[in-house]
């Protein structure tokens, strides 16, 4: 029976493989090690933006819409603008609270009235602190939350009572809460829409709408666009501190996690290499035989470069295999979540892992250079 | 005809030392040579040299019309797979590879594999049923015969056996010579180093080297 050569080759490799099986599990071990943990990182790293911009959007608004600042007439927009922008767009919209603000007294001192819409305020802020309890309906005329500064100016606790005047309409509150948010809202009161509305004698006004919008950076960047194509008259900005933070947030972890990949496959090579410096000590005399008898150089390395990139596709894909397990630990630990496997994951682990092998292959690609007489010699 | 193997001034040195020179003999195609001399006269050097596993410093190497010291590393390599058939004292054969495999090995690198040759190979050598066989798995003797079968498979110009029953007892030795022999009579070209005047003696001529001079061409004494 004639074999043709490439027979041959699959019959010395597949010899070579289990007279080696001892080193070359080793390496498998380092390679699937390393290729599991960079295949985590990579599931992570894709899903962390997704993640991520998620949670930014319970961190408050995103995007505001406002009349251009110029004019006190002007500065008020009128309130039908909710339909035109929770209409064509409401599927990116995470939450749309419009807001009138109204310059009140209570008793003698004045302080601002924030009228908004309570359930979309409390989607949009789910971080603020409430003591007491939230407003949860956006009809409810009878209460109010107040701003802690503003609570304690006035000696207001959940259940106190409160009188607001605005020229010569007033108006009566239960508190509900007293929220600490950290900002200007802690020296605000908030009543609904149609209260600030009545007090200040705005029917079907507000100053402004805060949205809070999901997506990347760049994704609200377009949505803003196309926002302020359909609001013809009215300014529409992304809230650019906040942008820039989660833009600088996300750049960090993918900068990290890069990093991070980056060294974990410069240790994997380290340990293929131990791995590979030991084999091709015990192949030398074996590479100055088959030159001796005649063996192409490039035909013995062909041997094992198919031997190193067969690890790292074994090992690539235990390694993806293990490193989305290992994601979805990660990502219910860090996020509350698990983190969705990709497979376009997989043929980069893939890829990686056997640059990793072959790499790691260096000493056996040296054996190339072996001379033959000196190994028969036993030198 | 020309003479198979001319060798004209040779002169091999490693650093300062010099392993062999002022060496010059002819060999003709058919002939059984003993190369004899004591350790350290050059006699594994000149081997190397002749099977292309070695570059001489100075001097000509002709094998089969082929200068030596003009070939390429490439060259060499398909010099070596061509015309020399290599025997060594430690057998040297690849160790996860069966002895047919070992045999295998050979044509591989030579042109394309035969599984049914490399068998009739080593059924010639008494191995028949030593086919799947590890290296490990045969005694020295077995050993040796898997690697003239080797040297055998690719019908070499030239083979060369350094110290091939160095390691074997007398029973083994006995075969391997008697493989050497038949293998002499049906035309092979043989190029035996040897310590043993035993095996000299079953050669055609004798090189004797000393200090890496040729200290003479002699005649076996029968």
């Amino acid at each position: 029976m004639t074999l043709r050569s490439r027979s041959m080759f699959w019959r010395i490799f597949r010899q070579l493989l289990r007279a080696s099986r001892g080193r070359l599990t080793v390496a498998l071990i380092a390679l699937s090690s390393g290729a599991a943990v960079s295949s985590a990182l990579l599931n992570i790293n894709l899903d962390a933006e997704q993640k991520l911009t998620h949670e930014f959007r319970t961190l408050g608004a995103n995007v505001v819409v406002a009349p251009p600042s110029s004019g006190s007439d002007a500065a008020l927009a009128d309130a039908a603008i909710m339909d035109r922008i929770v209409g064509p767009s409401a599927t990116q919209i995470v939450a749309a609270a419009p807001y009138l603000y109204v310059a009140a007294n209570a008793g003698t001192q004045p302080v601002i009235l924030a009228g908004t819409w309570f359930d979309q305020v409390a989607k949009m802020n789910s971080w603020w602190n409430v003591d007491g309890s939230w407003v949860t309906s956006r009809d409810d005329r009878s209460h109010c939350l107040v701003g802690q500064a503003a609570a304690r100016q006035f000696g207001l606790a959940p259940g106190s009572q409160i009188d607001l005047r605005a020229g010569e309409r007033n108006v009566s509150l239960t508190v509900s809460g007293i929220i600490t948010a950290g900002g200007a809202e802690d020296s605000q009161i908030f009543t609904s829409l149609d209260v600030a509305q009545n007090l200040a004698g705005l029917p079907g006004r507000v100053s402004l709408v805060q949205l809070s919008v999901s997506g990347t950076p760049s994704e609200i960047e377009a949505f803003t666009g196309h926002l302020a194509g359909t609001l013809p008259g009215l300014e529409v900005r992304p809230v650019r501190q906040l942008a820039a933070a989660e833009g600088s947030i996300l750049a960090r972890i993918s900068g990290l996690i890069f990093w991070t990949i980056m060294l974990i496959l410069v240790l994997t090579t380290l340990g293929v290499l131990a791995s590979m410096a030991a084999l091709a000590m015990e192949r030398s005399r074996d590479v100055g035989l088959m030159k001796a008898l005649g063996g192409p150089v490039e035909r013995i390395m062909h041997l094992f470069l198919a031997e190193a990139a067969a690890l790292g596709i074994v090992g690539g894909t235990i390694g993806f295999t293990i490193g989305v397990m290992l994601a979805r630990w990660i990502g219910g630990r860090v996020f509350g979540v698990a983190i969705s496997p990709r497979l376009a994951v997989f043929p980069v682990t893939i890829a990686l892992a056997v640059a990793v092998a072959l790499t790691g292959a260096l000493p056996l690609r040296l054996l190339g250079r072996v001379r033959p007489a000196e190994i028969l010699r036993g030198e | 005809m020309a003479p198979l193997v001319q060798v004209e001034n040779l002169e091999k040195r490693f650093d300062a030392i010099r392993a062999l020179y002022h060496v010059s003999f002819e060999i003709e195609a058919g002939e059984w040579i003993a190369i004899m001399g004591p350790s350290g006269s050059g006699k594994t050097t000149l081997i190397n040299i002749l099977g292309g596993l070695d570059h001489p410093t100075s001097g000509r190497v002709v094998v089969d019309d082929m200068e030596i010291g003009q070939l390429s590393e490439r060259e060499l390599t398909r010099y070596r797979s061509d015309k020399i058939g290599f025997v060594f004292q430690q057998f040297h054969l690849v160790p996860y590879l069966t002895a047919l495999e070992n045999v295998m090995l050979a044509q591989y690198f030579h042109s394309i594999t035969d599984e049914s040759e490399a068998a009739e190979a080593l059924r010639r050598v008494g191995l028949e049923d030593r086919l799947e066989h590890l290296p490990a798995q045969l005694s020295g003797g077995e050993q040796q015969r898997v690697a003239i079968a080797r040297a055998l498979i690719n019908h070499p110009k030239l083979i060369l056996a350094d110290e091939p029953t160095g390691n074997l007892d007398e029973d083994n030795e006995a075969t391997i010579l008697n493989l050497l022999h038949e293998l002499h009579s049906a035309g092979h070209t043989i190029l035996v180093v040897t310590h043993s005047q035993a095996i000299g003696n079953l050669a055609d001529r004798r090189i004797e080297l000393e200090h890496g001079r040729l200290a003479r061409i002699s005649l076996p004494v029968r």
